[in-house]
């Protein structure tokens, strides 16, 4: 670690310390009993997360989660080099990405739930839409900043279109490709916890609501952290393997 | 041999630009190992008659023949330097060197053995590892060379291949590809827009006129080879370089505009 990425580091910690020291003084000079301490907060997230039925509630929502946003990496991506490599399928395909893309999907979840149903399919299918564009839009724009040099010089060594595919249009399009995949599983989250908050109350969207209910604000709290502890961890996963699987992207000039 | 007889091209109208005659009635024949430039104004044609040549784009109409085989698109005998070089960011210097050797179907040992020549020869040891973007233009353009010299091509296709480097550099890699073409059997076939390379490097100055762009005279450079270090102040040199600005001067002179306000 560098001595730049070592006080990088420590403002950031630095930051959050006082984000938690600002917010235990504010609860304590409001002392409402719906706002509760950073102290209390943590306590009972230490309560929570040692308790079965909060592992069970998790495992709910994920499963809508892990299916939803698998569909939507391998419909999106297909669909996204599909559209990015052959004119006719992005004529076809370019209005309902933009529909989809457009529409604001929660409003959308009462139709889904008429139409499929109160189960897992239902929510996975929530998520599903909530990711599904910003995937195909960034593998499409991926695509579309490839050099035709690039696939002229593939071409004049004789470069079959599989050996095309492989060797220059995937690489080319990743790092776009890795940006959908981390603006989607953002989306994803979103909807996950959407669609138990409006209309399907399961999982970690039912404890929410179940907390909010009983106004064990502490509690509430704690699921909220839980859930933005884990978008943070999962974003970060993939701006990780981003710098592993694109490391030319991020290097400097050495002139 | 290189041969094209009466080869015409038009790129069909599209995003509302009429269609284009690109090149009409292109005749020029190429010997082997010979080594020809081709100048001409800019929008002549002269990328789209090496792509054809190249394989990457077929003729409308006429003959374009290699060795009296028509050209049905790239082949193994043929290799291109593009002039933004074409590296591939996520490859490393010699990973693009091999790239060619790749798409053949050699095995990986064996085709970083036969790039470590090439980053030998062009002066690229100790930048293997590396990616396009580190390198300078001179160097990324070096790499795109060494790449296209891997096949072994018996044609090399340049396509500009100086433009988009600094002067010095680009001085610096004409007197290697001069010294390549020395060295080396390879018909070579240079597209440029700098009369001073043309006339430096080439056999042969192939002088194309605007679109729709025909070849429409073809100069024998008078200069020994190898080409002499002073040869910019050669009297010959300087008598063709004259000649070939004048007539594209003429050139550009020559369609008076349409309507003066």
């Amino acid at each position: 670690m560098t001595k730049n990425q070592r006080t990088h580091r420590n403002l950031r910690l630095g930051s959050l310390a006082l984000f938690c020291a600002g917010w235990e003084l504010l609860a304590r000079s409001l002392s409402s009993m719906f706002v509760p301490s950073f102290l209390d907060t943590a306590g009972a997230f230490l309560q929570l997360v040692s308790t079965r039925p909060f592992w069970h509630a998790i495992w709910i929502s994920h499963q809508a989660f892990v299916l939803g946003f698998a569909g939507a990496v391998v419909v999106g991506t297909t669909l996204g080099l599909a559209m990015g490599r052959w004119r006719a399928v992005e004529g076809l395909c370019e209005p309902y990405v933009h529909l989809l893309l457009a529409t604001p999907i929660a409003a959308v979840i009462p139709v889904i739930i008429l139409a499929v149903g109160l189960g897992l399919a239902a929510r996975a299918l929530v998520v599903f839409l909530f990711a599904a564009a910003v995937i195909v839009v960034n593998t499409r724009a991926g695509l579309k900043t490839i050099e035709p040099a690039w696939i002229d010089m593939a071409r004049g060594f004789g470069a079959t279109e599989m050996q095309l595919w492989r060797r220059v249009l995937i690489p080319g399009a990743l790092p776009a490709m890795m940006a959908g995949y981390y603006l989607g599983l953002g989306r994803a989250l979103t909807g996950m916890i959407a669609v138990e908050l409006l209309l399907v109350a399961v999982g970690i969207g039912r404890m929410i609501l179940d907390y909010q209910g009983m106004f064990a604000a502490d509690l509430l709290y704690a699921t909220v952290v839980f859930v933005t502890g884990e978008a943070v961890l999962l974003l970060g996963a993939v701006r990780w393997l981003e710098r592993r699987i694109t490391p030319w992207n991020d290097q400097v000039t050495v002139e | 041999m290189i041969t094209v007889r009466d080869v015409r091209k038009t790129f069909p109208a599209r995003n509302g630009n009429a269609a284009t005659l690109a090149l009409q009635d292109v005749n020029l024949a190429i010997g082997t190992d010979e080594f020809v430039s081709i100048v001409g104004p800019s929008g002549c044609g002269k990328t789209t008659l090496l792509r054809m040549i190249a394989g990457l784009a077929l003729p409308d109409a006429g003959v374009l023949e290699i060795d009296g085989l028509p050209v049905t698109g790239p082949g193994p005998d043929r290799a291109v330097v593009f002039q933004q070089f074409a590296l591939l960011p996520w490859a490393t210097v010699a990973d693009n060197i091999a790239f060619g050797l790749e798409l053949r179907g050699m095995a990986r040992a064996e085709r970083l053995a036969a790039a470590d020549g090439l980053i030998h020869a062009m002066g690229l040891r100790g930048f293997e590892r590396h990616y396009p973007r580190q390198l300078s233009g001179g160097m990324q353009q070096r790499v795109g060379l060494a790449r296209a010299l891997a096949v072994n091509p018996a044609i090399l296709l340049m396509d500009e291949p100086f433009a988009s480097v600094d002067a010095q550099t680009r001085r610096t890699l004409q007197d290697d590809l001069l010294k390549l073409a020395e060295r080396s059997r390879k018909t070579i076939v240079f597209v440029t827009h700098d009369i001073d390379e043309a006339v430096r490097l080439a056999d042969r100055v192939m002088l194309m006129s605007p679109r729709p762009g025909r070849i429409v005279e073809s100069l024998t450079v008078p200069l020994p080879r190898p080409r002499p270090d002073d040869l910019d102040l050669a009297p010959e040199a300087i008598r063709l370089k004259a000649y070939l600005w004048q007539q594209l001067r003429g050139m550009q002179q020559a369609p008076p505009p349409a309507s003066l306000p």
